[in-house]
């Protein structure tokens, strides 16, 4: 059992996803020819390269996919998995302990809104079980729901502890780096708590009440118009996404040259 | 392949009644009537002893622990594991080797197969979980029995990574719990009459040769051509695989004819048995040795024997040479007395005859004379006078009764010919038993002794750290005697000093006083 002092909030340990089961997750977004094919799971590192080809393959015979998304899954799998194992091996420095993490999720007919605080030191913690728990509560038809949330609590997880990473790199750079990594981790995490405040000696630790709606889940179920019209409304998002995207990427080729 | 021949056949081919009674369940219960087959008849072929092999396909059915008490039926004896109707999608039906699997608990199959959920190491991967998983994949499948549920389906539905999610769903699926529709295996096993029709027609003959391509085919259909002389089997036929100058109008097809559903006759049992226990589980050269019967047949046939009571093992192979010689004997007299016979037994003595084994041939033919009643009256009499028999002596009454029944008369040589044969068989495999049992006794006892000296040792040493703490105390005790002497010396000298000054007239008394202080 590790004890941490409130003070001593820097805890420098390898990297590695602040979970009990040290899972990855992935998310898929492939389009080719005009087929959208869009999913997110929960992946184990620890698994041999050779299940990413299965699994791409079983995913595209049990969904009669083309079967040129074979080769684009496992290679997207890959590049996520790689990118995962870069981090390995790094320490990484865990300095706000308690983040907020929000839930934002629309799942065929389901949306859900939630926002929670998270302890990031505690390396026992379970968004599958903390999923598994909120579709019992919350009463969420759809199990479809359970995987998205845990995925999204993963995700946020993952961008937290990947930037803890680089800031640790940064302090190592040069004695600027500290400070600099301060003013990063602050900024780019989002609000970060200060648990000070909260659990001071004036602060309490039942929460106020102005504050509860903030903290309470929303299970919406939407009518399948309203999906629909949602749907649109995100491939719109996505398509122009993509143009200017690709705006992007010329404007810079043309110039970068000049 | 041959092992999902003979468990398929095993399945199928009950001799009872057909398929359990499907309870019609509705759709949203979760109950279902998995058949068990009570393979009353174990041939040794089909329980492999390799717990180990785990991931072996088809329907091998291992050997199962003991059904727990909260097994959902009672085993039925007659049930197999064949489908009951293939339309109806109430009724849910599992393999055999999977009737362990039970709502409420996690069988040690589950847990062999699946350790990375009981082993401890990972917090979250945890029995619960993996009941979860179970539970959760084979009542989706179970709504429709019919679809075949994907990984895909399933995985987006359960929380938890991939590759657990993956492990558990290959596990159900092959073993049966889901995914598992008789509709989708082929199409031999559909019906039980189906498959034994067509383990019959296949019976009738030999395997053909095609005419063609010269490949064996066991079909029941082929097609003659008058002109090229030629027999296709089916398969050639369709695909068109004969040679440019015949087109299918050229063919006849010809049926093999279904009426004759061929008994096995005792010479034919005969020879399968006694192939077996030469050959074991080389069905070519048994079917060789059968001779008129192919290898499906044969595994057909062998599954079906009820052991023990009709037929015993069979006779001849293992007697030696010694036997052979005197068997000569016999055998020479009994052929002379065939050839006497008369020419439609010799026709039929000849393929028999010129079997590998004389003694097969003598023995086969004199069941066939002596007629089928006889020979088990016979091989019935040689069970019960089995356990008079000693062992170590089995073999010289036997070669007294070689000889006894080379002077005898033909009929008394066919019974006892045959018992002293059943009876060797017997006592050699009752003694190999016996000899094991005392094997697996003495280990037993041994690992009792060593248990027992282990825990010996045990208290031994519990012993001794007693005496020792019993020692250090025993010090401790007069460390702390001497040290009261010391105090009470000191308070003594103490107590002296203080009363000397006061008054030197009244030491007298003091000292008197002091020497009152204990």
């Amino acid at each position: 059992m590790r004890f941490f002092t409130p003070g001593a909030a820097k805890a420098s340990i390898k990297f590695r996803m602040p979970t009990a089961e040290n899972l990855v997750p992935i998310r898929l977004d492939i389009d080719v020819d005009g087929n959208r094919f869009k999913d997110a799971f929960t992946w184990n590192p620890s698994d041999p390269d050779s299940e990413v080809t299965n699994f791409a393959k079983r995913t595209v015979k049990d969904l009669k996919l083309p079967s040129t998304f074979v080769a684009h899954i496992s290679q997207s799998i890959q590049n996520q998995l790689s990118e995962f194992h870069s981090f390995e091996g790094q320490e990484m420095q865990i300095k706000e302990k308690i983040v907020p993490i929000k839930i934002d999720l629309r799942v065929n007919n389901t949306v859900i809104r939630d926002q929670f605080l998270w302890d990031i030191s505690n390396l026992e913690s379970d968004p599958e079980e903390f999923a598994r728990t909120f579709c019992k509560d919350m009463d969420i038809g759809d199990p479809e729901v359970g995987p998205a949330i845990a995925v999204s609590i993963r995700e946020q997880l993952y961008e937290i502890v990947t930037q803890s990473v680089s800031s640790a790199r940064e302090t190592r750079i040069g004695k600027k780096g500290r400070r600099a990594s301060d003013t990063l981790t602050n900024s780019k995490a989002g609000i970060t708590m200060d648990l000070g405040k909260l659990f001071g000696s004036k602060g309490s630790v039942v929460r106020k009440r102005k504050e509860w709606y903030l903290y309470e889940p929303i299970v919406d179920i939407l009518s399948n118009e309203e999906v629909g019209a949602l749907d649109a409304r995100e491939e719109l998002n996505a398509r122009l996404k993509r143009k200017l995207d690709e705006k992007d990427e010329s404007f810079q080729t043309r110039y970068s040259h000049g | 392949m041959l092992k999902e021949l003979l468990s398929g056949a095993m399945e199928t081919t009950q001799p009872a009644a057909s398929a359990p009674a499907p309870a019609p369940v509705p759709a949203s219960s979760q109950t279902f009537t998995p058949s068990s087959a009570k393979s009353a008849d174990p041939p040794h072929l089909l329980q492999t002893p390799s717990v180990s092999s785990t991931k072996s396909e088809g329907m091998v059915a291992e050997p199962r622990d003991p059904p727990s008490s909260a097994s959902l039926h009672p085993p039925e004896p007659s049930s197999s594991a064949g489908p009951s109707h293939a339309s109806s999608s109430y009724v849910i039906t599992i393999p055999s080797c999977s009737g362990w699997f039970s709502w409420d608990q996690i069988h040690n199959t589950e847990r062999r197969i699946l350790p990375e959920f009981f082993d401890g190491k990972s917090a979250s991967k945890n029995s619960e979980v993996y009941k979860y998983y179970r539970d959760f994949i084979i009542r989706r499948f179970r709504v429709n029995p019919t679809r075949k549920i994907t990984l895909t389906d399933v995985r987006r539905e359960l929380v938890g990574d991939i590759g657990s999610i993956r492990r558990v769903f290959d596990f159900l699926e092959e073993w049966g719990l889901i995914n598992y529709t008789p509709l989708a295996k082929p199409k031999v096993w559909e019906t039980k009459r189906y498959v034994e029709k067509w383990i019959l027609l296949v019976c009738l003959n030999p395997p053909r040769q095609d005419g063609n391509e010269g490949h064996t085919y066991p079909y029941f259909v082929e097609f003659g051509c008058k002109q090229a002389d030629i027999i296709l089997c089916a398969r050639c036929f369709v695909r068109g695989d004969y040679r440019p100058g015949l087109s299918s109008t050229d063919f006849r097809r010809l049926n093999i004819t279904e009426e004759t559903k061929t008994d096995w006759t005792d010479k034919e049992t005969l020879h399968l048995l006694e192939a077996i226990l030469h050959y074991g589980e080389e069905w070519k050269k048994v079917a060789e040795h059968v001779g008129t019967r192919s290898e499906i047949d044969c595994i057909a046939r062998f599954i079906k024997l009820p052991f023990g009571e009709q037929f015993l093992g069979p006779e001849g192979s293992i007697n030696g040479n010694p036997h052979k010689e005197k068997d000569e004997m016999t055998t020479k007299s009994i052929e002379d007395n065939a050839l006497e016979q008369g020419s439609p037994k010799r026709m039929r003595l000849t393929p028999l005859a010129d079997a590998s084994n004389p003694i097969m041939a003598q023995v086969s033919f004199l069941s066939a004379v002596v007629g089928s009643n006889v020979a088990q009256a016979a091989a019935q009499a040689a069970v019960s006078a089995l356990p008079k028999v000693e062992i170590a002596s089995g073999f010289t009454v036997n070669d007294e009764k070689l000889h006894s029944a080379a002077d005898g008369a033909k009929e008394e040589d066919s019974p006892a010919v045959d018992q002293q044969a059943y009876s060797e068989i017997l006592s050699v495999a009752a003694a190999e038993a016996q000899a094991k049992l005392e094997t697996e006794q003495k280990d037993v006892e041994r690992y009792i002794s060593d248990i027992v000296q282990v825990q010996m040792k045990e208290i031994q040493d519990k012993i001794i750290h007693f005496e020792e703490l019993e020692y250090l105390l025993e010090k401790e005790r007069l460390q702390l005697r001497h040290m009261k002497d010391l105090l009470f010396e000191d308070q003594l000298t103490y107590l002296q000093h203080n009363t000397r000054p006061i008054s030197k007239g009244a030491e007298g008394q003091n000292t008197k006083s002091n020497n009152h202080v204990p």
